[in-house]
């Protein structure tokens, strides 16, 4: 269909949407292809890359205008275009988006304006220490960081062993249980955390399999103030399961980009080897046909991301779930399409097999979705 | 020598002295042992089937005695004869002998394991030694007669007593792969597979037996509110019952007269609790004619703990202290221990909807075939709905698995007949037989 065709409100929206897309393809397979090695084994962060990402608003499109376009489906679709060229960048991008999601739904006016807008233009670079808060309410692990209420705020303490995105002059979202001096607890707060806080310690991590450069701490809180300026929500715990649909629906651009890069690479092998990859059990055109498919289903979640329904939150965990699977298969069928070369350390394919054990464990994982959808799907009786 | 040929007296001494014989159902399944008898329908333990009136009907499922036949119960496992394999090894080998693995065929694979899914695994099995069949379900996949929970605590039945057989022996004997405490999430036709919380299983066809849930209105809450369609649920709310002789008596408010309402209030009532049952009908059952069903069943709880009010619609149900408050749009109030709903019953939708399957207020099927709008789908049981008309009784799955498996095993097709002549209501204070009507 010629964009010419279309009601002229619709025709702008989509050609403003293919522009989006086409600027973050041409950064991801321009400037970002070339560090995308050495973001994986180096632990180079692709600061600039980052930046200029934000500046065409391909972190924000998801946010309600004037800071993006409201539009869950683009916001997906731009992070794929990331993710099928490097996934530690594609990740970072789904950390910087959901951070900008926690800022925009505190309805705090002192996150809500210019930190705001500084964030959605990759002027502000944050992440998210969401993975213990969400674990935690999947009733797997319990909540690390206390908050201790005092005049004026809360003194918050405790660890967290890996979070992403950070850095000097970043920032996070962060929940930390409220107990009160006699120890009890009844609520939960969601925060900003400023990197530079007084209180605030970033801890070098121990190397992971992929990803190096992703900007990834450890965090040490000891008596870090938080105040009014800070809260996003409070309880946390209902406003949590109000964004939690989005906060997993993002993600799927990770699955998406990475599923295509591999698809990608079994083609690029096709004239020489087809002949004996044809043996092989996944090849690319059905794993094609099942990311279209999956694609489509999550562009119609897209259209309601804040559907807080349990039934909602299911279908959007079990698309989530089957990205992550169709990533581990993807890469791994790739690999075994492109044999030795894509085998040696200088190979995408290689780093793309790595990269999707990420997909498939980065909270929420596979396991976790699924423990989450028996748990929502149960029938709630009396006790 | 046989018995017809030894002089009549004899013959009557030989037959009474004889041990007591089974007879099985064809329809549902439900066995009549002549050493128990059937109390309510006027037959004493030790009755002989041949004694057995012409008129009288299962109690399950209303079919005649004409449709019985005797029955052994099952061997532990369908022993290899030709290979003189005993119980023993023949255990050893199956467990992967119906697994597919990746490029295996697929087989069949049964979404629920009530009565319709197990009785389709049964006939597959039966038909074919060796066809691959996986039956997925949320619960443990034990098998149990769901219209005795409307009779288990008068009959003193103990709830842990009503399962016939463990979802994991009937798994083994059987030879299939059962997937227990799994929830079946989401189907891709595209690539016939089935996505679910232990797993994605590929599919050559299949078949949706997930049954219907209690409904429940916005006026009854699920955190206070008993549904029990199944025997899960139903153990926990007998647990939290208690035994009225000994921890003393529970109000319960039952709302919804009707089959499944009308049932528990008079199962609950003859077990010593005291029932309030709220209906928006002027009578119980008010499917059927007042004259012909409701009326008649009052009369019969007349001297029980039961107070019926019809007419009446639940505003809501509220926790006040350890009780419950029920009130309703007319500004009535209740106070009860329990409160059960029983509200009518409706398919869940996701999976239908996944598959971007017909639906008509249940999974539409095709009327002679049970297919549903996918060839390589078909479904039977309480999810489903011909013409729009859902069908939650016994009888027709005995006949539904008949047609489907027919189709599945390559054999003659067994066209479907909708019909169903009777439907048996086992309240116990007076058992009825109605024609079958369906819900409005």
């Amino acid at each position: 269909m010629n964009a010419a065709d279309l009601p002229p409100d619709i025709a702008h929206a989509a050609l403003a949407s293919d522009a989006l897309l086409a600027a973050v393809r041409a950064i991801a397979q321009g400037p970002l292809a070339t560090q995308a090695d050495a973001i994986d084994r180096q632990g180079d962060y692709p600061d600039a890359v980052l930046r200029q990402l934000g500046a065409i608003g391909a972190m924000g499109a998801h946010l309600q205008a004037p800071h993006g376009r409201g539009d869950y489906g683009l916001a997906i679709q731009a992070m794929a275009e990331v993710s099928r060229v490097c996934g530690a960048t594609g990740f970072m991008v789904w950390c910087q988006a959901v951070c900008g999601l926690y800022l925009e739904q505190s309805r705090n006016p002192a996150l809500t304006g210019e930190l705001l807008q500084r964030h959605a233009s990759g002027a502000g670079l944050g992440g998210t220490a969401m993975s213990n808060p969400m674990k935690s309410y999947a009733l797997i692990e319990p909540l690390a960081l206390k908050a201790t209420p005092v005049a004026g705020g809360y003194v918050v303490n405790g660890s967290l062993p890996w979070v992403s995105n950070l850095g000097p002059g970043h920032y996070c979202g962060a929940l930390a249980q409220v107990v009160q001096a006699d120890g009890s607890s009844t609520r939960d707060v969601m925060f900003l955390l400023r990197c530079d806080a007084p209180g605030v310690e970033l801890r070098d991590c121990p190397s992971f399999s992929a990803m190096e450069g992703t900007g990834t701490w450890g965090l040490r809180l000891k008596d870090c103030f938080i105040g009014a300026d800070e809260v996003m929500a409070e309880p946390a715990k209902p406003w949590v399961v109000g964004i939690r649909a989005a906060f997993v629906m993002l993600q799927c651009g990770m699955a998406f980009g990475l599923v295509q890069g591999a698809i990608d690479s079994m083609r690029a092998v096709e004239p020489q080897l087809g002949h004996v990859n044809q043996y092989l059990d996944e090849r690319p055109d059905d794993l094609q046909a099942e990311l279209d498919a999956l694609t489509a289903r999550v562009m119609a979640l897209a259209r309601t991301p804040f559907d807080s329904s349990s039934e909602f939150f299911i279908d959007v965990a079990d698309a989530r779930a089957h990205g992550a699977e169709l990533s581990l298969r993807a890469a791994q069928s790739a690999l075994l399409h492109q044999g030795a070369r894509g085998y040696l350390l200088s190979s995408d394919v290689q780093r793309r097999v790595r990269e999707s054990h990420f997909v498939a464990i980065v909270t929420p994982a596979i396991k976790h979705l699924r423990k989450e959808i028996a748990r929502l799907s149960a029938e709630e009786m009396p006790k | 020598m046989s018995e017809a040929a030894l002089p009549s007296a004899v013959a009557r001494a030989v037959q009474a002295l004889a041990p007591w014989r089974q007879y099985i159902c064809h329809a549902c399944g439900y066995v009549y042992d002549e050493a128990t008898g059937d109390p309510d329908s006027g037959l004493m333990a030790g009755t002989r089937f041949d004694d057995i009136p012409d008129d009288w009907s299962c109690p399950l499922c209303g079919v005649t005695k004409a449709d019985f036949s005797p029955y052994s119960a099952p061997q532990a496992l369908l022993a290899d004869r030709d290979s003189g394999a005993s119980v023993g090894t023949a255990a050893a080998a199956c467990p992967t002998r119906a697994m597919q693995g990746r490029r295996g065929a697929p087989g069949v694979l049964i979404v629920g394991a009530g009565r319709a899914g197990w009785a389709l695994a049964e006939a597959l099995r039966a038909g074919d030694a060796n066809l691959p069949i996986t039956l997925v379900t949320a619960c443990a996949g034990d098998r149990y007669d769901k219209p005795m929970l409307s009779v288990a605590m008068a009959r003193g039945i103990a709830p842990d007593a009503l399962v016939k057989e463990r979802g994991a022996d009937a798994a083994r004997r059987l030879r299939v792969r059962l997937l227990a405490h799994t929830q079946a999430v989401h189907i891709c036709t595209g690539t016939r597979t089935l996505r679910s919380t232990r797993g994605t299983l590929r599919y050559g066809t299949l078949v949706l037996a997930h049954g219907a849930q209690a409904a429940l209105p916005p006026a009854l809450p699920a955190a206070l509110c008993w549904r029990i369609n199944h025997l899960g649920a139903y153990q926990r709310l007998r647990a939290a019952l208690g035994d009225a002789q000994t921890s003393g008596a529970r109000e319960v408010l039952i709302a919804g007269a009707g089959l499944i309402g009308s049932e528990l209030a008079n199962d609950l009532a003859l077990g010593g609790h005291r029932v309030t049952l709220l209906d928006l009908q002027a009578t119980p059952l008010a499917r059927w004619d007042a004259a012909l069903a409701g009326t008649p069943l009052l009369q019969a709880w007349r001297d029980l703990p039961i107070r019926f009010i019809g007419g009446v619609s639940v505003r809501g149900v509220d926790a006040v202290g350890t009780r419950l408050r029920v009130t309703t749009a007319c500004g009535q109030r209740f106070a009860a221990d329990h409160v059960v709903a029983a509200a009518g019953l409706a398919t869940p939708s996701r999976l239908a909807r996944s598959a971007g399957l017909a639906w008509d207020g249940g999974i539409a099927v095709d009327a002679d075939t049970l297919a549903t709008s996918d060839a390589r789908i078909h479904a039977l049981g309480d999810c489903i709905s011909i013409r729009g008309q859902a069908s939650r009784f016994i009888e027709p799955i005995g006949r539904q698995v008949r047609t489907i498996a027919a189709h599945i095993l390559g054999g003659a097709p067994v066209p479907y007949d909708a019909s169903t002549s009777s439907v048996r209501v086992k309240t116990g204070s007076l058992p009825l037989t109605l024609p079958a009507l369906h819900a409005a």
